[in-house]
């Protein structure tokens, strides 16, 4: 176990997080299995003040756990100076067996998170706070993948062997790989690519057409897709290299951090799609700024990862 | 997702601030100090980080160290022609080196042998020994100094000469035959310089024999093949290249650095529970303020959220500040005090400018070992404010 800086940082706040996290999960507990909006006992009172302080608990962890997302990678980046055979993020986080999973928790959590905040946010808009029991069944549920990703951190930090030889990013994200990453360049990435702006375009035709259901899934599948064709075509543009596939180089400054445009657009592109298109589903609303939003994102996502190869082509004549 | 700022509560919140100045101020001044000694220590160890890794680039690819039982020992010069034949090889260079412990001030000097016709293994080395004439030192038997040992000598009354005790209880008297200034005073300042021959009978060495042999290979991609074939030639040779010293470097800084974090933890637990403790204890005139303001129609959403603009103006305030003091402490006044903790203390201590090393990861890091930390404290005393019935403490 090796005790950086910045891993002595992150363990603290997720000491943090558990801590508050567990206080929101009892109340939680307790407000969904003895809400009653029509009582008028002083039970239901306390209840309707706690729930105050779990929304503050749970703001305070999201707007914490976005930043902490990029610091994560930011560390992993940082430790993979030290860490033999590693030479981006991407051999750090594939150093632990679970390394992936974890990312992909934090990744989820930061979706979770966020609806239940735009949940919350409409139960307080309307007077009688209909979803009062639902966003605290979501917390409660949501209350696992967070715990599971604190434990997945603190073991995936304590794991970790400076000594041990790792993979660069360079195997890990290439056909020869055994892992089922190679399954992915097993698949002729113009069909990745094509399959890619399908649903970019779906996206766009569902805004138009005000479809709602058809504007969650092209969203949902424009994520899924985003980042596979990312890895297997767009950033081999990046680079301008073509064997090298990784996402997480990206985030370097040899490339001017694009990486972190890049994924905060596809972020907020996508969780507006989804989330909002799921909220106005429950609440039987409809609020056009969260497409507007999403379709707007989306389409700097769009334009970003297009550019990079087009780019090239114009200056080079030719495709990688 | 309309969540615009509300100015007038912003406002609200840094007049409240401003009214209850002294109840705050307590808490900011150790905030700030807090942050204050954080950075230091983070900047500090960056720093000489840094400073390391840049003499790290003047240093030879390969360092070769005979080992027996366990325990470093000489090398046997002859070792060399055999090393020279290794392609990729460009020059190998034998060091006669090593430590002379001067009891009177208590402290080491690093002796170090040069030889006329010899290239150093480091360039700033190689430009010290170019301004002095060897074979004349060798005549006259003298030695050139770091600034740091001539002082430690002047002080014990070795003003133009020196006795070296040798190995076996001869004095050999040396001259000071000059002092040197070098850029990299960081390892230089505790350094003799002397001939070969001198640095042999102070240790009482073999003359065919050198401490160690450092060796140079043009490209640095075959340096993986040209250490795997010394490795198989000379068993008992370990082999050390930059990679290997660059990341004991960092290793060691993020162990010093990581040891005082741990200490800094257990108080940041203390600050969390000051100010927990500290906003809980509303005053009764605070619990009347709330009062009025939910009767004049504030919700509690409104309370929760003007409080939380006052602790994040405090505690960004308070970050901003111990930030500023300790660049001014680190950079301006170079540390006293605190870079003794990274350096050691030793009374031949290079006195060496800190090299300036604050980039954004570092600023998010320590942002988010502080405010993260004073906010969540905040976070429950706030919400109890909140609460408080508008006729309970009004009556």
């Amino acid at each position: 176990m090796t005790m950086t800086p910045e891993i002595i940082a992150l363990l603290m706040l997720d000491a943090l997080f558990l801590f508050f996290a567990i206080i929101a999960f009892v109340l939680s507990v307790r407000i969904f299995v003895k809400w009653n909006r029509h009582a008028t006992t002083p039970v239901q009172y306390a209840l309707e003040k706690q729930s105050y302080l779990v929304s503050v608990v749970i703001k305070y962890i999201f707007v914490l756990k976005i930043p902490l997302f990029l610091f994560f990678i930011f560390t992993c980046d940082k430790l993979s100076n030290i860490i033999t055979g590693a030479m981006c993020a991407a051999g750090v986080v594939n150093s632990v067996e679970f390394g992936l999973y974890l990312t992909l928790f934090k990744i989820i959590n930061l979706y979770l998170f966020g609806f239940w905040l735009i949940v919350n946010r409409a139960d307080m808009q309307e007077e009688k706070l209909p979803f009062t029991k639902l966003k605290f069944l979501l917390f409660s549920l949501f209350f696992f993948p967070l715990v599971a990703e604190i434990g997945l951190e603190i073991s995936f930090f304590a794991s970790l062997n400076i000594s041990k030889i790792v993979s660069c990013c360079g195997t890990l994200f290439s056909a020869a790989s055994t892992s089922y990453l190679a399954l992915l360049f097993s698949v002729d990435s113009t069909v990745i690519v094509g399959i890619f702006y399908f649903f970019a375009a779906l996206v766009g035709v569902a805004y138009f057409l005000k479809n709602r259901l058809v504007f969650i899934f092209a969203n949902g599948m424009f994520a899924i897709f985003a980042i596979i064709s990312l890895i297997v075509f767009f950033s081999t543009y990046v680079y301008e290299l073509p064997t090298h596939n990784c996402p997480f180089c990206l985030l370097q400054k040899e490339y001017y951090g694009i990486g972190y445009l890049m994924y905060s657009t596809l972020f907020i592109g996508t969780f507006f799609g989804m989330c909002g298109g799921i909220l106005e589903e429950l609440t039987r609303r409809s609020d056009v700024s969260f497409f507007t939003i999403s379709i707007i994102f989306d389409g700097l996502y769009c334009v970003i990862v297009t550019l990079y190869p087009v780019v090239y082509y114009l200056n080079n004549g030719v495709w990688l | 997702m309309k969540n615009k700022i509300n100015l007038f509560l912003v406002e609200y919140a840094i007049n409240a601030l401003l009214r209850r100045g002294w109840k705050h101020f307590f808490i900011v001044s150790i905030f700030t100090f807090l942050i204050f000694l954080l950075s230091s220590i983070l900047f500090i160890s960056d720093a000489i980080k840094l400073e390391l890794n840049s003499t790290l680039n003047l240093l030879p690819e390969i360092t070769l160290q005979r080992f027996v039982g366990g325990k470093q020992s000489d090398v046997p010069i002859e070792r060399m022609d055999a090393l020279l034949d290794i392609e990729g090889v460009s020059r190998a260079i034998p060091r006669v080196w090593g430590y002379y412990y001067f009891k009177p001030a208590g402290v080491n000097f690093s002796v170090v042998g040069i030889d006329a016709y010899e290239p150093q293994y480091k360039e700033a080395l190689q430009s010290i020994v170019d301004t002095v004439d060897v074979k004349a030192l060798e005549n006259k038997h003298g030695m050139i100094v770091g600034e740091g040992v001539k002082k430690v000598l002047s002080e014990n009354y070795y003003k133009d000469f020196f006795n070296f005790v040798t190995n076996d209880g001869r004095w050999e008297k040396v001259h000071i035959a000059g002092v040197f200034h070098s850029a990299i005073s960081l390892e230089a300042n505790d350094m003799i310089l002397l001939p070969k021959k001198i640095a042999y009978e102070i240790f009482g060495m073999d003359s065919n024999h050198a401490t160690d042999i450092v060796v140079k290979v043009s490209n640095p991609k075959e340096i993986p093949m040209v250490v795997s074939k010394i490795n198989l030639l000379y068993p008992d040779m370990r082999t050390i290249t930059k990679d290997d010293i660059r990341v004991s470097y960092q290793n060691i800084f993020d162990y010093k650095s990581g040891f005082f974090l741990s200490l800094f933890v257990v108080s940041a637990f203390t600050f969390f529970i000051i100010v927990y403790d500290k906003l809980s204890g509303l005053s009764a005139e605070e619990k009347k303020e709330i009062g009025i303001l939910k009767a004049v129609g504030w919700s509690m959403d409104d309370i929760i959220k003007e409080k939380f603009y006052e602790s994040f103006i405090l505690s960004v305030c308070a970050f901003i500040l111990g930030l500023c003091i300790s660049l001014f402490f680190v950079y301006g006044l170079h540390a006293p005090l605190l870079r003794d903790i990274f350096i050691g203390y030793s009374n031949l201590k290079p006195s060496f400018d800190l090299p300036f090393s604050v980039d954004g990861g570092m600023l998010s890091l320590l942002f988010l070992l502080s405010v993260p930390i004073y906010i969540g404290a905040t976070l429950i005393p706030t919400w109890r404010a909140s609460i408080l019935d508008a006729d309970e403490v009004m009556r």
